[in-house]
This record gives C-alpha cells, sequence and structure tokens, in this order.
C-alpha cells in the first residue's frame, strides 16, 4: 500500500512538473516573439539570426540529439540488457567532437557565405542548382514527417507512463472515452488520445509562435533538467543498492526471465477483483519453494470466475532474486487471494494466431490442440483460452506451441489457425545463464546470437558518431553559432555534458535492476519508476516529480525542431525560393505561422492512429538521412571538385542502398523494419559507404564546377598588402 | 597554398577556413577511428565469452573490468583529447558575415559583401 501511496504522490508531482513545465515553453515562446519584431523575419525564425552563444548552441545541440529514447528507450535497454549497454552507447565518448567538430566550423562559413537558412539552401547554393534543392526538400520532408508521427507519438506514450496514476487524468480519460465511443478514427485508447492532445497543442503552439530562439530557449531549460536529474538520481541509486560493487555482483547471479501464460486461480469467484493489472504480482507454490511472477498484460476478470485462462506472466528465474521479493526487499506487493497454478512448459513458444470464421457458432475450452492450416508438419498448437467461434468474424487467439513429446491429446477437428506468431519462452540468448548481464554480448529475448554482437557494437561506433554527423537536424544548429570560439566551448561543454548524462545513466539503471525486479514486462517504466522509489527514500516527491518529467522534456525538444525544419523546408526553400522569391516579409511571416501549425496538427492528426514500430521508424529515418546527406555534405565543404551531378548521384545512391536492406529485410526476416544485414552490419553502415564511394566517383566522371563557384566557397581575394 | 589569378588579374589563395577546417576534421575523424580500435576489442576481448564465477566478478570501482577498461577510461581520454582540441588544436577562424547579418547592421547594395567579408583579415 506505501508503494501505491508513493507513486500516487510522485505521479501528482509530475502533473505539477508538467504543469510548470508548458507554462514555462509559454513564457519563452512570448519572449522569442517579441525578437521577431525587431530582427529579419526569416532568419530570425528559422535560425535565430545566426546568433546562439555557448550554453544555447551547447544545449540545444545536446538536448535536440538526446531525444526521448535516451531517458525511456536507452534506460530500458540497460535494464534488459545489462553492463553491455555501455559499449552500445560508448561511441558517445566521441559524438560531441563528431559531430559539431567535422562540419561545424566550415559549413557555418559556407551557409554565411551565400546566405542560407536551411540546409537545402546550403546544397542549392553551393551548387547554384535549384533542382538539387528540391530534391533536398524532397528527401527532408519525407524522413521528417515519418519521424514527426512518430516522435508524437513517443510524446503522447510518455506522458501517459508519467500520468499513469493521476486521478484527474484517469477520470477526464473516461470523460473522453464516452465522448468518442463510436468513432473509429480516435481508437480504444482515450488515454493515449488525451496525453496526445495535450503534448501536441503544447509543442505547436510554442513552436509556432516563438519560431527557433523558442526551441532553443526551451532545449537549454530542458537540457539542464535532464542532466540534473540523473546526477541526482547517481547517488540516491548507488546508496540505495548498496555500492556499485554490490549492484555488479547481483547482477552476474541473475538470469534472464521466463515470459508465457498461465493460469490463476482465485480463492474466491466472487471476489472483487475485477482486473489483473500489467506488473501485478503473484505467487506460485512449487512444492517446497515458491515461483514468483509479474502480470506481464493486462487481463479482465469475468464475474463469478474462479479460474483466468490465458494469462500473461513473466517469471523471476533468478533465485537471489526471488528470495529478496518473498523478504519484501523490493517494491513489490503480491495480490491478494489469487496465484498461479499452471505456466508455460520452458521447452514451449507462447504467441498468436488467427482463428479463421466459420459458419457455424461454438467454443473451444481452454488448453485444447488446434492444427496450423497448410502446414504439413501439423506442429500443434494450443489455445490457453476459451473461444468463442465468431460467426463471419475473425478472432486473433493467444497460442502455445508445445513440443509433440508435450502433446498427447488428439487434435481438434473444429478449423485451423492461420498466421501464426509465436516467441519463445525461454530468452533466445543468455537464458538460464547467470552472468550475462555483466558480460557481452548480453541477453536477448529474440536473437540466438545476443544483443550486441561484434559487429553491431562496430555499427554502433558508426551509428551515433559518424551518422549524427549526418542528421539536417544538427546541421541547422551548427549554421546558427555566432563564431568560432562559440563553436569551441560548445564541443567542450556538450563533451562534458554527454560524459554526466551517459555513463551515470549506465551506473543507475544497472542498479535499477537490482532495486526493482520484474521491469521486461514494460522497461519503458523504468525510468519514472526508480525516480519515484529514489526519490520517495528521501521524502522528496516533488524531486521525483522533477526526474521523470526529463523524458518527456527530451521528446519535447526534439520534437520542435522537427517540426520547424519542416515548415522551413516547405516556406524558404519551396515557396521563397522557387515560387515568390519576391515575397514580402509580412507574406513569409503568415505562411510561416501558418505551414508551422498545419504541419504540427496534421502530424498530431496522424499519430492519432500511429503507425506500430515506433522506435524501428525512429532509426530508419535517422540512418536514412545519414545516407542521403553526409557524403554530399562533407565533399561539397571539403571537396573543391565535388559538383552537383556527383553529389545528386551519390546521395540517391545512398538513399536507394539504405532503403534496398530494409526493403530485403521485409522479404527474407518478414518485416521492412528487420532490415536484412549484409555481412552482419547494419544498413546505415552499407549506406554510408555506397554514398561516399558513388560521390567520388560520380564526381570524378563527370565535368568539374565552374571556377566561380570554386573560387567563391574555396578561396579568398589574396590582400593588396600581402602581394607586395 | 597556390594563389592564381583569374581574367581580371585579381589574385586568390585557398581560403585558411576551408584549410584549417579540413585539416581539423581529418584529425578529428583520426581521433574517433582510434577511440573505436580501443574500445571495441578491448571490450570483445576481456568482457565477451569468458567465464563468469557469479557472485564473484572482477570489478574496477564497482563496474565490470572490461567496462572500465574498454570504456570508461577511453572516454575519461577521449574528452581530455576533446578539451584539447577545443582550446588548442581548433583555430579560432573568422567564419565571415550572411548578407542578412550586413543589412542588419544597415550596411546596404552589398552583392560584394559576401566575398568582402570572405577576403577580410584574419581570415
Amino acid at each position: 500500500m506505501s508503494h501505491l501511496f508513493i507513486l500516487a504522490e510522485g505521479s501528482n508531482a509530475a502533473l505539477i512538473t508538467f504543469t510548470i513545465y508548458t507554462l514555462a515553453v509559454f513564457g519563452i515562446a512570448a519572449l522569442s516573439n517579441r525578437l521577431l519584431k525587431s530582427k529579419s523575419f526569416m532568419s530570425e525564425y528559422f535560425l535565430g539570426s545566426r546568433g546562439l552563444g555557448v550554453w544555447a548552441f551547447a544545449l540545444t545541440f545536446a538536448a535536440t540529439s538526446s531525444s526521448g529514447g535516451s531517458f525511456t528507450g536507452f534506460p530500458a535497454k540497460i535494464y534488459t540488457h545489462g553492463w553491455v549497454l555501455a559499449l552500445w552507447i560508448g561511441s558517445y565518448m566521441v559524438v560531441p567532437i563528431c559531430t559539431m567538430g567535422l562540419i561545424g566550423k566550415r559549413l557555418n562559413q559556407v551557409a554565411r557565405a551565400s546566405g542560407a537558412i536551411t540546409i537545402p539552401d546550403v546544397l542549392r547554393d553551393r551548387f547554384n542548382s535549384a533542382r538539387f534543392g528540391l530534391l533536398t526538400v524532397v528527401l527532408i520532408v519525407f524522413f521528417m514527417s515519418f519521424n514527426l508521427v512518430a516522435q508524437f507519438k513517443a510524446g503522447a506514450l510518455i506522458l501517459k507512463v508519467l500520468l499513469n496514476d493521476v486521478e484527474i487524468f484517469k477520470s477526464f480519460s473516461l470523460s473522453v472515452a464516452e465522448w468518442t465511443s463510436g468513432v473509429g478514427f480516435f481508437g480504444s485508447d482515450s488515454q493515449y488520445l488525451v496525453c496526445l492532445l495535450f503534448f501536441g497543442v503544447a509543442v505547436i503552439a510554442y513552436t509556432t509562435y516563438g519560431g527557433f530562439h523558442a526551441v532553443v530557449w526551451t532545449d537549454v531549460m530542458q537540457g539542464v533538467v535532464m542532466v540534473v536529474g540523473v546526477l541526482i538520481l547517481l547517488p540516491l541509486a548507488i546508496n540505495a543498492v548498496g555500492g556499485l560493487d554490490r549492484a555488479t555482483q547481483e547482477m552476474s547471479k541473475m538470469t534472464p526471465p521466463m515470459r508465457g501464460y498461465g493460469v490463476v486461480q482465485l480463492d474466491d469467484s466472487t471476489s472483487e477483483i475485477a482486473q489483473l493489472d500489467k506488473e501485478d504480482w503473484l505467487k506460485m507454490s512449487d512444492g517446497d519453494s515458491m515461483r514468483v511472477f509479474r502480470v506481464a498484460s493486462s487481463k479482465t476478470i469475468e464475474p463469478g470466475t474462479s479460474m483466468v485462462y490465458g494469462v500473461e506472466l513473466l517469471e523471476i528465474t533468478t533465485p537471489s532474486e526471488v528470495e529478496r521479493i518473498l523478504a519484501g526487499e523490493t517494491p513489490s506487493e503480491f495480490v491478494d487471494g489469487a496465484t498461479v497454478t499452471r505456466f508455460s512448459d520452458p521447452d514451449a513458444r507462447y504467441g498468436k494466431a488467427v482463428l479463421p470464421a466459420g459458419k457455424d457458432k461454438g467454443a473451444l475450452e481452454p488448453y485444447t490442440n488446434i492444427p496450423i492450416d497448410g502446414d504439413e508438419d501439423q506442429r500443434v498448437i494450443t489455445t490457453v483460452t476459451r473461444v468463442v467461434f465468431p460467426i463471419d468474424d475473425m478472432v486473433t487467439i493467444p497460442i502455445e506451441i508445445r513440443p509433440s513429446r508435450l502433446t498427447t491429446e488428439p487434435l481438434s477437428e473444429a478449423r485451423a489457425v492461420v498466421n501464426v506468431s509465436t516467441k519463445s519462452v525461454k530468452y533466445a540468448s543468455g537464458a538460464d545463464t547467470p552472468g550475462v548481464y555483466v558480460s557481452g554480448p548480453g541477453p536477448s529475448a529474440t536473437d540466438s546470437v545476443g544483443f550486441l554482437s561484434l559487429s553491431v557494437a562496430i555499427s554502433f561506433f558508426f551509428m551515433w558518431a559518424i551518422s549524427g554527423s549526418g542528421q539536417p537536424s544538427n546541421m541547422v544548429r551548427l549554421m546558427a553559432f555566432k563564431d568560432a570560439m562559440t563553436l569551441r566551448r560548445a564541443i567542450f561543454t556538450v563533451a562534458l555534458y554527454y560524459t554526466c548524462i551517459y555513463v551515470p545513466l549506465v551506473f543507475i539503471f544497472c542498479c535499477a535492476r537490482v532495486l526493482v525486479p520484474g521491469m521486461e514486462a514494460e522497461p519503458d517504466r523504468i525510468m519514472p519508476e526508480i525516480a519515484v522509489y529514489l526519490t520517495s527514500g528521501i521524502g522528496a516527491a516533488w524531486l521525483g516529480g522533477l526526474l521523470i518529467a526529463a523524458p518527456f522534456a527530451a521528446v519535447m525538444s526534439t520534437v520542435d525542431s522537427f517540426l520547424l525544419m519542416i515548415s522551413s523546408a516547405m516556406v524558404r526553400d519551396i515557396y521563397q525560393r522557387n515560387i515568390n522569391p519576391n515575397a514580402s516579409e509580412g507574406t513569409i511571416k503568415k505562411l510561416s505561422y501558418l505551414c508551422t501549425l498545419i504541419v504540427g496538427s496534421a502530424a498530431m492528426i496522424v499519430a492519432i492512429n500511429p503507425p506500430d514500430f515506433l522506435q524501428d521508424i525512429i532509426v530508419y529515418v535517422g540512418s536514412g538521412l545519414a545516407a542521403c546527406f553526409l557524403a554530399p555534405v562533407v565533399f561539397l565543404l571539403y571537396w573543391p571538385r565535388s559538383n552537383v551531378h556527383g553529389s545528386v548521384i551519390g546521395m540517391l545512391a545512398g538513399f536507394s542502398a539504405h532503403f534496398s536492406m530494409y526493403a530485403t529485410g521485409a522479404f527474407v526476416n518478414d518485416s521492412f523494419f528487420r532490415p536484412y544485414r549484409l555481412l552482419d552490419f547494419d544498413p546505415i553502415i552499407i549506406g554510408l559507404f555506397v554514398s561516399f564511394t558513388v560521390t567520388y566517383l560520380a564526381t570524378l566522371a563527370t565535368p568539374a564546377p565552374s571556377q566561380e563557384l570554386v573560387r567563391k566557397y574555396f578561396y579568398r581575394k589574396v590582400k593588396a598588402d600581402s602581394q607586395a | 597554398m597556390e594563389p592564381y589569378s583569374n581574367s581580371s588579374s585579381e589574385e586568390f589563395e585557398l581560403d585558411p577556413v576551408f584549410l584549417n577546417s579540413r585539416r581539423e576534421a581529418c584529425v578529428i575523424f583520426g581521433v574517433w577511428f582510434l577511440c573505436m580500435i580501443w574500445a571495441v576489442p578491448v571490450s570483445y576481448m576481456m568482457g565477451y565469452g569468458r567465464e563468469i564465477v557469479p557472485g564473484n566478478v572482477p570489478t574496477v570501482f564497482g563496474m565490470p573490468t572490461w567496462i572500465f577498461w574498454g570504456i570508461v577510461c577511453p572516454w575519461l581520454v577521449a574528452d581530455v583529447i576533446t578539451t584539447w582540441l577545443c582550446f588548442r588544436f581548433i583555430k579560432n577562424d573568422d567564419l565571415g558575415v550572411a548578407p542578412e547579418e550586413l543589412a542588419q547592421a544597415g550596411d546596404a547594395g552589398n552583392e560584394t559583401a559576401t566575398d568582402e567579408s570572405v577576403a577580410k583579415e584574419g581570415v
């Protein structure tokens, strides 16, 4: 109970923090809007008048790069795979010097020389080619639009996690559910809808009104919150676990959990338990010992039921962890009056299948064996719940595939399932192996070679440091700093900033693995969970609120940057430079506001029913942009011989090579977002290799650029006194 | 820096900002490569495929030995190198003035402003 109280207290603190945040960003937007009135609108709105100082430049760069993933996905990965995440994120040791230093100074100079405000501007002016500019606009809008929808979804999901236990939020969501019932477009998750609306309106409003400076200043505020949050959490976590060494030794005893279906028996069928909530704890008596489970997916209990079938469960398999949970040393409270009586066989697989429509009504009882349609081997699958046949509709049923030696019962003659999708009950790599959390390649639920093989580790060293240099959202910031001194100091600041963020995050969430067990059911919640757990120990729930708002701040700072990039591409690169070069500043101003508003609103509407594979979309877009942009930009900055033909061909080749890896994955791995890995390397490495090679060769094979362009960007007039 | 002349007999030389930036980029790329060939092989050799005795993992400052020597150590070295690059190696070049900055400052009709700014003293 006390833990539930603490959670509620922490969530209310999150609500207060969210409210303060929202008010603060609106205040910042108002201040930024005043700046717009005193300077050149276009340059100020989209580039902050090229006047960013050290702190603003450093923190906007760091905050934009650290998207919501840094505070949700990354902690979840540390929790799930252990110490090996230090190697996964290792290249952040050189990310600041690479992403800012490789092209920063030169890009800023070239942009100033031509008066460029956007990345398409730079490419267009450097080669004096309007068509090339338009091609880059198309690519940016294509990639960024996907990413914007994905980030809106991420923002809404994070907010939903933060406000999960807030009563006002729950009751308001219920009201929204009533208002939208019957309208299929709004989906069935009213909490998500409410969060999307709040998040979307806040971000669109302050970005539209304040422009680049609003984005930068909110980034600064959010960047400070992030680093302060991490630095407070670090000593609290290490102290709570009894030292980092103890965390490592405890982790070395751990084995990955098993996940599958179970049967839960209720002591009393008239019990008030109406639902088994996700993350509820359950026990199972097994002779003299006790097994411990966590509910992995919520399950509604029908009235009058005493046996609940098909409950998705996670079993804790580490004996020392089970002992600590049973002894009450962890924040784990068991559901009264409910025990697990059956759980998946360790050798089974679990998942879902489709039961096709039939002409007759009827039902299958739990644990009835069913054949797979068209499978010559006649593998036996088992439905784990009672299934009522629909008349004219298909139904998805939870299933287990069990080895034939475990199934002696006859197959049902009723019908066969199709579209079977299953996962191993045990982890594909690291199951039953103590030590996997403190060594490489780390445990993996799906990949039999482990989480981080050698080739994937090399790929990530490329991914963060090199492909990060090729992100247009980073490049725009490199065009906005004031002078070279600002760049030098900012690189140093961001290097310290990342050291203070990423190394401590690994320590904190290794400790979290020991302190808060069983979070594999929903690892994205580990950040708010550990923040509330640690700060409640020192009686500072407000601090928990501040800390769990950090991921929200991170995703906000990413979304606003992407939003501005798309609208700048449309207003500056399409309208002003191709349709109406003589447009008045008033027209441009209205169009910029309108475009930011429309693009943001459109992304929010699409995000009401967002695509799945959120993290996969973000990875695809990030690596795709690098495969398209990095090679042409590096060559145009550092190679006087580079020309428009080579750049266009190289850009398209990078796009095609990267895309083809994903397209091949759709055939080979049955999913576009499980790309084919040539020589086991990530598509980003293939894309960059092809892009650089083709750009170089195509440039040499095509005519040299005009002397005038080369002179403008690579030479300067010799001064009179030096001639003398 | 080889100067050359155009048809109007003006003399040009390679822009020092370009030369400095290119030199700095080469060194930065080298630092990235150095960090990669330190972090990945050391982590792989010390941390992959080793026999683990549960509860008795060798550690340095509480973290597994391979994390300390393979990640934390090069990370600190990278920070030192970054600091040196920022304050000793990267040149404090003048990046010029954008057309709208000149206009803001009250300069009108500066079609050639960009060329002039690039050719300023100390570029």
